[in-house]
């Protein structure tokens, strides 16, 4: 066999055990509080532009609706 | 006669509606502006909290170094807090009349300047008590935070000296107090969120 495949085959086989390693610090800490800590703040850092654009973009619907109705009632009628 | 009644057409055309703007150009800016800095001040505090979380509870501040003055800077807070609320007297005055909001504007100035005042004498005395920018996270974060708050304090307190000034010459526009205003009101309303954060 070809030595140019041990390290491929060495990879495969270190993939069969992903429990191993504990890199991804939302997923795996020992501390429960610092575990929390990351998850919260990621979700913090997620929703908070989300949040601000939803709102800008709800803000200025509403406005422009508001406007809207004021040209509405400044037009003159038809009739 | 085609042309004629080409012409009758374009005459007989109603006026264009001109809608007006849905807010000011400078306001949408400086939205724009505080947007990008509420992220930039969301990052700190999350990596705030993350080492914090990473100390052990009763851990924080580390020992050895000196405590927050966490009842002069909730006085502070007040402060700040009240300089918001009398800018929004001043805008509802100048929308009434603009001269009318050069003294309650003037107030709000006044209380910003304490506030920055007491932030400096507050960070001079921490200083002389070993807390510096090296000694710990716990100072690294404190001067981080608490400084790029106060950068901003200084720069939305030139502003508002700016539109005081401006106003006072009769020059100044609804929408350049808007402008400094949203500005004033992102410094006052992150200060609470920073003081929970950072000094309890």
């Amino acid at each position: 066999m070809n030595r140019a495949w041990i390290p491929v085959l060495v990879l495969a086989v270190l993939a069969l055990f992903p429990d191993v390693v504990h890199a991804c610090p939302v997923c795996f800490d020992a501390r429960d509080e610092n575990r929390q800590a990351f998850l919260a703040t990621t979700a913090f850092l997620s929703l908070l532009p989300l949040g601000m654009v939803a709102g800008a973009g709800l803000w200025l619907r509403k406005r422009t609706k508001e406007i809207d109705v004021e040209i509405d009632s400044e037009a003159p009628s038809d009739r | 006669m085609a042309a004629q009644s080409a012409a009758y057409a374009i005459e007989q055309r109603p006026e264009p509606v001109r809608r007006p703007k849905v807010m000011a150009d400078g306001v949408m800016g400086m939205l724009v502006f505080v947007f990008t800095e509420i992220m930039m001040f969301a990052g700190l505090i999350s990596a705030h909290i993350i080492v914090r979380s990473q100390v052990a509870g009763e851990m924080w501040p580390p020992y050895g170094q000196p405590r927050l003055p966490v009842q002069e800077t909730a006085v502070n807070t007040a402060v700040l807090l009240v300089s918001g609320i009398v800018l929004v007297f001043a805008q509802l005055a100048f929308q009434k009349e603009a001269s009318r909001a050069r003294l309650p504007m003037l107030i709000a100035l006044l209380l910003g300047l304490f506030f920055v005042a007491s932030q400096g004498t507050e960070w001079v005395s921490l200083l002389g008590e070993g807390l510096t920018i090296k000694s710990s996270t716990y100072g690294g974060f404190f001067y981080l935070i608490v400084g790029a708050h106060g950068l901003h304090a200084i720069a939305a307190i030139l502003g508002l000296g700016w539109a005081w000034y401006q106003l006072a010459k009769g020059r100044l526009t609804a929408s350049q107090f808007g402008t400094v205003s949203v500005f004033w009101y992102f410094v006052v309303l992150l200060w609470p969120v920073l003081y929970l954060n950072v000094y309890l």
